[in-house]
């Protein structure tokens, strides 16, 4: 496998809710599905996770509640709310916006300035 | 999103443990879930043991994460908060000395100030407990000065801008001007009343007792347009306030009701004799409801205008003529209206104006050269205020004081905690070594500032609930109902938190500055010295120099007032006030009228003339330095009339026996004597200041004078008497012509002078007993010594002079304590340093005089800062001091002298020790 690339600052947020926005998870699914739909390309700090989620859940984006788990084991589920789905499409925008701002300035060739 | 982040921080306040046990249990769910999938799919095949010791350490150490979890809930300043606290408390708790000492400098500070403030708000902000009282407008007059149509008055007045003001009407023309008002309306209907005040008091006599009670007079209207409920019964009705002499009925306060009538509801309909004339009670007012004269004294009884003739007689003119209901010479019955909506304060009294002017042409006499009053229309939601303006200057004054003396309070702790904070500086250079933000360090030093200003505000709390009542009992006299009472609420509490608050960061905010500044190398080294030395040097003695200039002006205030009491007390009085015992009789006009009343006065005169133990006995009109005066018209008939208008003399009825009880020497002619009576000559004894006035180059006995335009007598003077005080100690002895009581027709109350060398409690059953043997109605009242009463003149002026000292001497203490404890650790600094002077050959009186100088240099800046301030501020005093000038020299050389020396003297300890400094010791203590 080729080396994992590290988290950029401030995306972890954006992660976590694209991830709840395909279903409820609780935390360790959450870290499941990042790197299953990465592709095992990131690498994620697993104690980042929980603040983030907290974190997440203060600011009113993604909602919890109590359930059970595959195994029958307790466990605390996530799902985004309204306000998570607006900041989710909000912050996609602005994200690929700013890709494709860096891609165009990153391949300017000499004759173009 | 805000929404949402205050739902969850209440929920993690609420629910703590709870959310602790719940992310628990998620982080362990997390963990074993990894290590599930480590012993299912990890290569080579992990056991449970090892795959769950491998899901661990990649999950990392669970407290950080814990901890992380907890500052994006937003929980983390409570967290610090609480640990801040925590270790504050117990640093107090190790000081106990220092603690003890802040706390109680702070309490009386924070205590002081909740008490003033307290009385602040009573007098200036509350307001009559009516619906909507900011509606309520006064009606007041303007009446110019000499020139003035309107010149009789009965009541109080204002001197505005050098004109007369006062909210007085004449009767007609009060009724002339609410009919103006209700055909072209421009505030809504106008009511009046007639606070009765102290001195008019009635004598309400229930189930054969008789009280003496307070009372006002209303018109018919006045409920109804205050919007006053009561709470039992009816108040009184337009329908009540009819004819002059109807309308029997009264209603009652509730502290009378709960003081005589025990809130017996069968109070209504029960009949009551006020001056001896029965009355219906048919209702009592709310509780807290004042009447609409003042909002801090509340009104025993309340009845119609209509009644006035037969209650509250005045003989003005003509004394078979009690009523002032028809009088158009007299200004005397108070008016309001609630205002208008859409009428503007400028409207209503431009109309009002007008309609006085034609009211004034349409009641009163024509007088030459006159000008007729205008209308002002001021605030009403206070009541008439009569009190206020001046006691507004003297609350100022007060708060101002304690608020220097809390600033000095800060100052002192500010410095105390300066030097603490320098021994801390190890403490604070570890903390910061190990991660902590300045902001961070800023905000736990700041904590434990703030834990000493709420320590130190609950305790002042408690002292503001304690002493409410202080300041109001200084300045009431003891024989006196219905003091001013300033009540504690929320606001005060909310005052006295905010404060404390301030004061915390006021005092903590430089030792917290200062400890963020720390250099954490140089903290962490061994020694004494370290770079900030200089500047925090600085700092202390700045603080020290502000301590000084504020203890010198709060001295001078205590300087400047006490001064003024002694200048007040040893006032000439003009008379012996010693050994007179001083009571009021009413004689009440439904049994006694005129000269029936003069006849009653006689008869106890004369009875106690009789009684054993008494040396002397005299009555006069008005009580003597009590504040009250009446002042007539003196018309010599020799003389043209003066500058167009009258001179007038202050007047006082008295007894045969008035000159010899107080002792006042007779410089001429005669005094009253058994042969004037009232078939003969009347006569009248004046002072010299009166002849300096009337006669200054002539001899006035046997001279005619007639006293008032509408009294057709003619009075001889007999005799002439040396000057002595009237109705206050200070300013001049006003020209005074004294008549005697028995020639007159008519005295509504007198006051009974006694002089007796036997103690009070000895002769005062025996003098009741034998008024009571008179007449069982008659109540005597009002009783006290003539030094009391001269005592009471001057409360204003003693609750000042003590208040004011309290303050000094708390500020040369607080100062003390400051340079004391500023000397002292800097000399435990600098031991070092005295150490290598004395052994390099200093000696130890140089070292002494050393740190005395330092003292003194501060001490003088001080004291030259606070002189300055002085000269600056005491001017606005300037009126309520006597005898001396706000710039006094001996009082601010004093107060300099006074504060140089406490400075020394608290200099003069850590002085001797620098001089005792060992240098062997010294050099060795690094």
């Amino acid at each position: 496998m080729p080396d994992q690339l590290d988290l950029m600052q401030g995306t972890l947020d954006m992660l976590i809710l694209k991830a709840v926005s395909l279903g409820p998870l609780h935390g360790y699914g959450v870290l499941l599905r990042i790197q299953q739909i990465s592709g095992e390309q990131l690498a994620i700090q697993q104690g980042s996770l929980y603040p983030a989620l907290f974190r997440l859940e203060h600011q009113g984006v993604i909602a919890s509640e109590w359930g059970e788990s595959e195994n029958k084991r307790k466990a605390k589920f996530y799902r985004l709310t309204a306000a998570g789905r607006k900041q989710l499409r909000a912050e996609t925008e602005k994200w690929n916006r700013m890709a494709e701002l860096m891609a165009g300035i990153l391949s300017t060739t000499p004759e173009e300035i | 999103m805000l929404l949402a982040k205050l739902r969850s921080y209440v929920d993690s306040l609420l629910h703590r443990s709870r959310r602790e046990d719940e992310i628990a249990d998620e982080l362990q769910f997390h963990v074993e879930s990894r290590a599930a999938d480590l012993e299912r799919n990890g290569r080579g095949g992990l056991t449970h043991a090892e795959a769950l010791r491998q899901a661990r350490v990649e999950f990392g150490g669970v407290e950080t994460h814990r901890a992380d979890i907890r500052a994006s809930l937003g929980l983390r300043w409570m967290d610090e908060l609480g640990v801040d606290l925590r270790y504050a408390w117990r640093m107090l708790g190790r000081s106990k000395g220092f603690t003890a000492v802040a706390v109680g400098s702070l309490a009386l500070g924070i205590g002081a100030n909740t008490i003033i403030f307290s009385l602040a708000k009573g007098v200036l902000l509350d307001r009559l407990t009516v619906p909507h009282p900011e509606q309520l407008r006064q009606i007041a007059i303007d009446a110019g000065g000499d020139k003035s149509r309107a010149h009789s008055f009965w009541g109080s007045w204002d001197d505005v801008d050098g004109k007369t003001q006062a909210t007085l009407m004449t009767y007609p023309i009060y009724r002339l001007m609410a009919q103006q008002n209700r055909e072209h309306p421009v505030v809504e209907d106008i009511f009046a009343f007639k606070d009765l005040g102290q001195f008019d008091r009635l004598t309400a006599t229930v189930d054969g007792h008789a009280h003496v009670v307070t009372g006002q007079m209303v018109s018919g209207n006045y409920y109804g347009q205050l919007g006053v409920r009561p709470q039992i019964g009816r108040s009184i009705e337009p329908v009540d306030d009819g004819t002059a002499g109807t309308g029997n009925v009264v209603m009652i306060s509730d502290g009378m009701w709960a003081r005589v009538f025990g809130r017996s509801p069968d109070v209504v309909g029960k009949t009551m004799l006020l001056n001896l004339v029965p009355m219906t009670i048919v209702g009592v007012n709310p509780p807290g409801f004042t009447g609409a004269s003042a909002v801090q004294i509340e009104p025993d009884v309340f009845f119609p205008l209509s009644m006035q003739p037969v209650l509250v007689p005045m003989t003005m003119d003509n004394k078979h003529h009690p009523s002032v209901l028809d009088n158009t010479e007299l200004w005397w019955v108070q008016t309001m209206a609630r205002a208008k909506p859409g009428v503007s304060a400028a409207t209503a009294q431009a109309a009002m104006t007008t309609w006085l002017d034609q009211d004034v042409k349409a009641t009163m006499k024509a007088e030459k050269d006159t000008v007729n009053p205008t209308v002002s229309v001021l605030d009403g939601s206070q009541g008439i205020r009569e009190a206020n303006r001046e006691f507004s200057t003297q609350l100022y004054v007060l708060a101002t004081l304690t608020g220097l003396v809390l600033l000095l309070a800060c100052a002192n702790l500010a410095n105390l905690l300066l030097a603490r904070s320098a021994a801390r500086q190890r403490e604070m250079a570890v903390r910061l070594a190990l991660g902590a933000s300045r902001g961070r360090v800023l905000r736990q030093v700041l904590t434990e500032s703030l834990l000493l200003s709420s320590l130190g505000g609950a305790a002042g709390l408690a002292l503001g609930y304690a002493g409410r009542n202080v300041i109001p009992h200084m300045y009431t006299a003891p024989w006196q109902a219905g003091s001013l009472h300033a009540d504690f609420d929320w606001a005060i509490c909310a005052f006295t938190v905010a404060v404390s608050i301030l004061t915390g960061v006021l005092f903590g905010v430089v030792p917290a500055w200062q400890a963020t500044r720390t250099q954490v190398n140089a903290g962490l080294k061994d020694a004494a010295a370290s770079a900030t030395r200089r500047r925090k040097g600085l700092t202390g003695r700045g603080l020290v120099v502000i301590q000084i200039a504020l203890s010198m002006l709060l001295v001078v205030g205590a300087g400047l007032f006490v001064a003024t009491l002694r200048n007040l007390s040893k006032e000439h009085l003009g008379f012996d006030p010693q050994n007179i015992l001083l009571f009021s009789v009413q004689a009440p006009a439904a049994r006694y009228p005129s000269p029936k009343d003069v006849q009653l006065y006689e008869r106890i005169e004369e009875r106690l003339g009789r009684m054993p133990g008494v040396t002397g006995v005299t009555l006069s009109r008005e009580a003597v330095l009590a504040g009250g005066a009446s002042n007539l018209p003196f018309i010599p008939t020799d003389q043209p009339k003066r500058n167009g208008h009258d001179g007038i003399a202050w007047v006082q009825d008295v007894g045969r026996d008035f000159f010899g009880v107080y002792r006042m020497p007779l410089l001429y002619g005669r005094n009253f004597s058994s042969a004037d009576t009232s078939t003969s000559q009347p006569l009248v004894i004046v002072n010299e200041a009166l002849v300096r006035s009337f006669w200054p180059h002539e001899n006035p006995i046997g001279k005619t004078v007639k006293m008032d335009r509408n009294d057709a007598r003619i009075f001889e003077v007999a005799g002439i008497v040396a000057d002595a005080k009237y109705s206050q100690l200070n300013g001049k002895v006003p020209p005074t012509a004294y008549r005697l009581y028995n020639q007159m027709d008519q005295e509504r109350d007198m006051t009974f002078e006694v002089k007796t060398p036997l103690p009070p409690s000895d002769v005062l059953p025996r003098i009741r007993a034998a008024v009571a043997e008179i007449d069982r109605d008659v109540p005597v009242r009002d009783v006290r010594t003539q030094e009391a009463q001269i005592a009471a003149t001057i409360s204003q002026q003693r609750t000042f002079a003590v208040l004011t000292g309290a303050f000094g001497v708390l500020a040369l203490v607080l100062a003390c304590i400051g340079i004391y404890g500023l000397m002292a650790y800097d000399v435990a600094r600098r031991t070092n340093e005295i150490g290598i002077r004395i052994a390099l050959g200093a000696r130890a009186g140089q070292m002494l005089r050393m740190v005395l100088h330092e003292v003194s240099w501060m001490a003088v800046v001080g004291i030259g800062a606070g002189l300055a301030a002085s000269l600056l501020l005491t001017k606005y005093v300037k009126s309520m001091l006597y005898g001396l000038t706000a710039t006094d020299p001996w009082i601010l050389a004093g107060a300099g002298a006074i504060l140089l020396t406490v400075a020394l003297l608290a200099g003069w300890g850590p002085a001797r020790r620098a001089s005792r400094v060992q240098p062997m010791e010294a050099l060795r203590h690094e």
